[in-house]
């Protein structure tokens, strides 16, 4: 029992990190049906500006303003920068290629991936780069045998608030109404008077901001990263958004915690060498028998 | 003008032919010419260029007490490999193409190691491996090959020793990732721990592999923590030994922590953190300062001199000591031929001083007795000798 529940927040952590990444991949195919796969790697990206960020200067950002402003200064930063990397993207791998159909786009997200993934090898070299001890809680602390670190509670707390937070705007604001609407049929939604060109702008500044985000929490979380790690997130999150039902919000939420989930009791109680053959091995089976995935309301596409 | 140039041309060339005539003759005898294969460039060439200096300062050493075979000079020829193994095959080649070569030093990285062995083997040419530690190497029944670095399955010998009756561990876990070198740590380790196994003296209570490339090890470490080990042996590379040790203390493991000797260097103590690399400790062959022999000491202090510090891995010495090998058994053979010289180290050379102490191959061509020694972590993250 006390190894079930330290596994399972275990599973809810890297759930969170997942579902995190999740939403970009839903948010973008839900209104332009293109996935993104340069998201993974826009996550590493925003794993190495906040590390940049706190390791500038020798820490001097987290001896000015403490250990919780240098994290969320990190996760601000990388919001941010990740924000504006995503509409860059945009604006120059996608937007010209529209017109061509959906299969150039997807390619031209791989060109994006393989680009952003040599960019950050060149600038921060291949090796593996470390977030230093001194930029994060190190608390450890256990509770009737479970071990839990007060870094883990807060990456929990911070992923869910922003979970929440996005929850909200999608579906209670008139905003969020609007990509739904668009999500569902763009042309009507555009007749509706809806500006698709603002729902664009914005989930592509969203998507990558959160993921950016996610990426800071992965950096101090294992506090390793290397220039590859976006491939494997970007999968594994892919498949989160595909369990969950792609392009339905709450769906990549909801599947990127679960996959966490499963991918953890998996490899506890079955074998730790084939925790990416459950998490595959899933895609698989909901490709197969439940296309939509759990919550979504239309058929996936091959791609 | 034309006629200008053509005299120009000619008077240089005369000039040159006189120069190379006049060293001809500088020199009395012919040197002998041993070659050197190694990563002098790529991502190892920091590896590669200590072992350039330190055959330099080898043969250097030699050529200053009067040379080998009555006065001859020991000259190096290298090959670039850049510790890739198609370029490896191309520098053996390189090397066994040119007549005048005797034998060769080659080369570090198993990997490497192994498609040039198969080609100065097809040629029968003597090579000597200077940082490739991998048990198969000598595994293949090859006439030609040996190596005067350690053997993966001489750490596990040296850690069944050493770990239970130093820490008194009595119950350990030894954890690897699958990849060659690292199951075959892991692999010797439980072999020699076999027999107090036996004698229920110790117990492995874990043995299993982690996932290289992957970032979260909770659960392995979970199933760990149950055993309740004495002590935490980890075979493989300093990436993931430095993420295992670090969740291994947060989930409340806090036994020691051995590190195989790929498992710990500068970067483990950054990612691990000083907090958590200090007192972990490693299974690793001696460092260059720590070589106690006379002969290390005068190598170390040539080496110094020339190039202002001491070589800073263990492997280009070992490099220095394949040449000086050869450069003995060529001596004491009187022969540059192949065939004789393998006899020659294979049966004869047993206990020759060198620069990493006495010097014997056994019949498979392996280092006998490669000393292996205890490091660990200081409080400032550097790696003393552990002594108790």
């Amino acid at each position: 029992m006390r190894i079930f529940l330290e596994q399972m927040l275990n599973g809810l952590t890297i759930g969170s990190f997942y579902a995190l990444i999740a939403l970009g991949y839903s948010m973008v195919y839900g209104v332009m049906k293109l996935i993104n796969f340069a998201h993974g790697d826009l996550f590493a990206l925003g794993s190495y500006l906040g590390f940049t960020l706190l390791v500038w200067g020798n820490a001097y950002v987290t001896s000015r303003i403490g250990l919780a402003g240098g994290m969320i200064a990190a996760m601000l930063i990388a919001a941010i920068g990740i924000g504006l990397a995503g509409i860059i993207v945009e604006r120059i791998a996608y937007r010209p290629i529209y017109p061509a159909g959906r299969l150039p786009a997807v390619v031209s997200a791989l060109g994006v991936s393989i680009f952003l993934e040599n960019i950050i090898m060149v600038t921060w070299g291949p090796r593996y780069q470390a977030y230093p001890v001194s930029v994060v809680p190190t608390l450890r602390f256990e509770i009737s045998g479970i071990h839990i670190t007060l870094l883990q509670i807060v990456i929990l707390i911070l992923s869910f608030v922003l979970l929440a937070i996005l929850y909200y705007i999608i579906q209670k604001t008139t905003f969020g109404a609007a990509i739904r609407a668009s999500a569902l049929d763009r042309d009507t939604a555009a007749l509706m008077g809806i500006n698709i060109e603002t729902v664009i702008f914005f989930i592509f500044a969203l998507g990558p901001a959160l993921g950016g985000t996610a990426g800071v929490m992965v950096g101090m979380y294992y506090r390793q990263i290397s220039f590859t790690m976006g491939w494997n997130y970007g999968l594994k999150a892919f498949t989160a958004t595909i369990l969950g039902g792609i392009g339905n919000i709450p769906g990549a939420m909801l599947g990127g915690l679960l996959l966490g989930i499963i991918e953890m009791l998996g490899s506890a109680y079955i074998s730790t060498a084939y925790k990416d053959v459950f998490v595959f091995l899933i895609l698989i089976l909901v490709l197969i028998f439940r296309p939509r995935g759990l919550l979504g309301e239309k058929v996936a596409e091959n791609v | 003008m034309k006629r200008i140039k053509f005299l120009l041309v000619i008077s240089v060339l005369v000039l040159a032919l006189g120069v190379a005539s006049l060293g001809v003759m500088a020199a009395d005898k012919p040197p002998v010419v041993i070659g050197l294969q190694g990563p002098i460039t790529g991502a190892l060439a920091y590896e590669g260029e200590m072992a350039k200096q330190s055959c330099e300062i080898a043969a250097q050493l030699i050529n200053e007490e009067g040379g080998i075979l009555d006065g001859r000079m020991i000259e190096i020829r290298i090959a670039d490999d850049a510790f890739e193994p198609k370029a490896g095959a191309l520098a053996a080649m390189k090397l066994i193409s040119q007549k005048d070569v005797v034998a060769s030093v080659s080369t570090y990285g198993s990997s490497v190691c192994e498609p040039a062995s198969n080609l100065y083997e097809k040629f029968k040419k003597v090579n000597i491996a200077y940082g490739a530690t991998h048990v198969r190497l000598t595994e293949r029944g090859l006439k030609y090959f040996f190596r005067t670095c350690g053997i993966d399955s001489a750490q596990g010998i040296f850690f069944a020793d050493y770990v239970p009756r130093v820490f008194g561990a009595k119950r350990i876990a030894i954890m690897h990732d699958n990849t060659t070198f690292a199951l075959g740590v892991a692999e010797e380790t439980k072999k020699a721990l076999q027999p107090k196994v036996d004698a229920g003296e110790v117990e492995i209570v874990y043995y299993d592999a982690i996932t290289p490339g992957e970032k979260d090890f909770s659960v392995p470490l979970t199933k760990v923590r149950e055993t309740h080990p004495d002590v935490l042996y980890f075979t493989g590379y300093y990436p993931e030994a430095a993420l295992v040790v670090s969740q291994a203390r947060d989930i409340g493991i806090d036994c020691p922590f051995v590190g195989g000797n790929a498992a710990i260097n500068d970067e483990f103590v950054k990612i691990a953190g000083i907090e958590k690399a200090k007192g972990c400790f490693m299974t690793q062959e001696p460092m260059p300062a720590e070589l106690p022999y006379p002969e290390s000491k005068v190598f170390l202090d040539a080496y110094k001199a020339k190039y202002g510090e001491i070589p800073s891995s263990p492997w280009p010495v070992y490099a220095a000591d394949a040449l000086n090998i050869i450069a003995y058994a060529i001596d004491k053979t009187g022969s540059t031929d192949s065939d004789v010289l393998a006899e020659y180290l294979r049966n004869e050379v047993d206990g020759v001083p060198g620069v990493t102490g006495p010097i014997g191959f056994t019949e498979k061509g392996n280092r006998e007795g490669v000393p292996y020694l205890m490091y660990v972590v200081n409080e400032e993250g550097g790696f003393d000798i552990y002594n108790k």
